[in-house]
């Protein structure tokens, strides 16, 4: 056995057993924090006050559908009111209408707003990345005509990503941009694409050459002629997912967001934008708190509901820290590892108790007795799927994690 | 929120790194149940770290990644409880310390100075003399000790009770938080070298997926216990414990599937962490139980 380790020789002294800090040596400007400071209490309180303010009566039946036609229009007025009020895009540099605000309040906001049954619809994701992608990859024309109105909150994106043969294996992808003069011209089609109805925009990655390197990012108008928006039902709620088809679509060399072949590098750094992704345990652990008082009323809550409760309550709180702990991280400029995959892995975990939870003990909930439990339900069937399957995350985590030997190909 | 820690719990959590970092491999010869890290406890003892939680810049929460650090160790000694719930006890009271519930065994009663007796919904402290306590043999890595019957105990009043309840809670999940991680590092590294099929055990995806989500149930046992010893709040240290157990039950499954019969053996280590895990697994009413304070102290509040 080596000699004995002192405890903190340089920062602590004993006196007898017990331990005398010398605080004084190293002043401890901070220490590990699990409570909110006052600037960030006030900003949720904030945020909350707003909700109250600008949520109609009726808001809950209306987020059945975050892309409904009512959703849709919605959004566009509330995403409207956020940003006059300094809301929508509080973390964006000022140049573009933020205040250049730190990735907590960024994140707060973003639990209000899914706590609330998210009342921006598919514009979070022009406030989480699409927005801050154009500003780092974006030519100035392109800034100026996309940046202000998503500013604004007046504009609907979607994302041009999934082809029926093209799933977690993207870089399959076959929609083609082909050269044909100046222009280029696209065909091909994409599906599951969210908000394809109402989107002005669209995200686009087609391929302009073979392989990974060959992937290029069109900033494509929706209305461009020969694009083909058809809705498919779903379980997920009205206007939720769609196919898009583009026939001989002409777009000029304007469109194209950085240097063709560059969307694989364009959307890693995106997709990094987005790591934490939705704080779906915020709306989880609302819902499953409204299950219980459902079922304590009306006397069901025994020991089998209670034990189940505290399962999906405990995953949702294990789900929050660790998305915290990202966005921990982002604030101290910490490059962010395999930790984030662990974070979603996490909540789609917690999503999943909070909802099968729901679906055993309060079945009314599914039946139209509460519009935000079946939201609730309706978002979280899809919530291992949207933005890449979970198993996905799995096979991250296993290899740069837990550094596992990688699978043959 | 603030994740960073201070110069004082970086150098603490270096500290007790390199304090346990000579106690990190099992000693060739043991092929027993439970190993006992005397000398481990001497060094704690020596160096002051049972009174981390009374450090200001420390407290409770540096307590907390203390154990959860020497928990991964291979040998144990009485920790958890000294670290994280004897600051709590008003008096003198000696470690070490052990927690008898109903008359069943538990770690350490053998040797504590002081006991914690909980019989239904009281809970009461003793400090033993040494015929009222006897060794008891078991397949969980502690020494398991009972108390004999009779033995008078002094009834600690209801918020005393209370919160003693709260404290056992995040010592139990500070514990299984540093047992998780070992636990899955130890099936980690099999599946990294054993080869079937001629490749790698780690390389089937099967495998994989398995041993990455008891990772993130590691992961997040972790989070939920620093955040309890950070908070003291009592439904914080309910939900650690419970995912703590829920977790346990997972990953030593899993892991011991991982192993095969290479776990089997007390040749390998890993008994060493299943089996303290599966003896936290049934502590303080098991699942039923920290749901029962879930329910009292999450779901009491309003939703």
């Amino acid at each position: 056995m080596s000699a004995r380790t002192s405890l903190l020789p340089s920062a602590v002294k004993t006196r007898g057993t017990r331990l005398l800090s010398l605080a004084e040596k190293w002043p401890t400007t901070h220490s590990m924090e699990f409570d909110w400071d006052p600037a960030q209490q006030a900003f949720r309180a904030g945020v909350r006050a707003f909700l109250a303010a600008h949520l109609p009566s009726d808001w809950e039946s209306l987020a059945h559908g975050p892309a409904s036609e009512a959703q849709s229009a919605f959004s566009k007025r509330f995403c409207a009111q956020l940003a006059a009020a300094g809301l929508l895009v509080p973390h964006w540099p000022q140049v573009w209408g933020g205040r250049d605000a730190d990735p907590w309040t960024a994140f707060i906001l973003a639990e209000e707003m899914w706590e609330a049954g998210e009342p921006r619809g598919g514009q979070y994701m022009n406030v989480n990345w699409i927005g801050p992608t154009l500003m780092r990859f974006g030519s100035p024309e392109q800034q100026a005509r996309y940046i202000p109105p998503m500013a604004r909150g007046e504009t609907i994106w979607c994302q041009g990503f999934s082809e029926p043969e093209a799933g977690s294996d993207l870089a399959s992808l076959r929609t083609r941009a082909q050269k044909h003069g100046a222009n280029y011209r696209i065909n091909g089609q994409k599906i599951w694409t969210s908000y394809a109805g109402h989107a002005d925009t669209c995200f686009l990655l087609a391929r302009t050459a073979a392989g990974r390197e060959g992937i290029s990012i069109f900033l494509l108008p929706m209305n461009t002629p020969g694009i083909l928006v058809r809705e498919i039902p779903s379980l997920i709620g009205e206007g939720d997912i769609h196919e898009v088809f583009f026939d001989d679509v002409e777009v000029t060399p304007d469109a194209l967001l950085g240097a063709e072949g560059q969307a694989w590098e364009i959307v890693r750094t995106a997709l990094s934008l987005e790591r934490v992704g939705i704080p779906r345990f915020a709306l989880a652990t609302r819902m499953l708190h409204r299950a219980v008082e459902v079922l304590k009323k009306a006397g069901r809550f025994g020991h089998g509901a209670i034990e189940q409760a505290a399962r999906a309550r405990a995953a949702c709180e294990a789900a929050r820290f660790y998305s915290y702990g990202i966005v921990d991280q982002r604030r101290h400029g910490i490059a962010t590892g395999p930790e984030a995959s662990a974070a979603r892995f996490a909540t789609v975990m917690a999503e999943r108790l909070a909802s099968e939870f729901v679906v055993e003990h309060v079945p009314e909930g599914l039946c139209g007795r509460d519009a935000l439990l079946l939201a609730h339900h309706q978002r979280a069937v899809v919530a291992g799927i949207a933005s890449g399957a979970a198993e996905i995350q799995l096979n991250l985590i296993a290899s740069e994690l837990l550094r596992l030997p990688r699978e043959p190909r | 929120m603030d994740f960073r820690l201070s110069a004082d719990q970086e150098a603490l959590v270096a500290a007790v790194d390199k304090l346990a970092t000579q106690f990190e491999t099992k000693p060739t010869e043991f092929h027993g149940f439970a190993l006992a890290g005397r000398e481990l406890e001497r060094e704690l003892e020596e160096g002051g770290y049972f009174d981390i939680a009374a450090v200001p810049e420390l407290g409770p929460l540096g307590a907390a990644m203390a154990v959860e650090r020497l928990a991964r160790l291979p040998c144990t000694a009485e920790i958890a409880l000294s670290m994280l719930v004897r600051p709590q006890l008003a008096g003198e009271w000696p470690r070490p310390l052990a927690l008898v519930e109903n008359s069943r065994p538990g770690p350490f009663v053998a040797t504590a100075n002081t006991v914690l007796v909980i019989d239904g919904d009281n809970v009461g402290i003793v400090r033993p003399q040494a015929n009222d306590v006897e060794p008891v043999e078991s397949l969980f890595a502690y020494p398991m000790g009972q108390l004999r019957d009779g033995v008078k105990v002094q009834p600690l009043s209801s918020s005393e009770a209370a919160n003693i309840r709260k404290w056992l809670r995040i010592a139990l999940a500070a514990e299984a938080s540093g047992l998780l991680q070992a636990t899955v590092a130890a099936a980690v590294e099999h599946i990294t070298l054993r080869k079937q099929f001629g490749r790698p055990l780690g390389t089937f995806q099967a495998l994989r997926h398995r041993m990455a989500e008891c990772a993130v149930l590691a992961g997040g046992v972790r989070w939920l216990a620093l955040k309890a010893a950070g908070t003291a709040d009592p439904g914080d240290a309910a939900l650690a414990a419970f995912h703590a157990q829920e977790s346990a039950t997972r990953v030593v499954y899993d892991a011991h599937q991982m192993l095969a019969a290479m776990g089997m053996t007390l040749e390998h280590s890993l008994h060493l962490w299943t089996y303290r895990l599966k003896a936290l697994v049934s502590e303080l009413g098991g699942r039923g139980g920290q749901a029962l304070a879930v329910a009292a102290d999450c779901f009491g509040k309003a939703g």
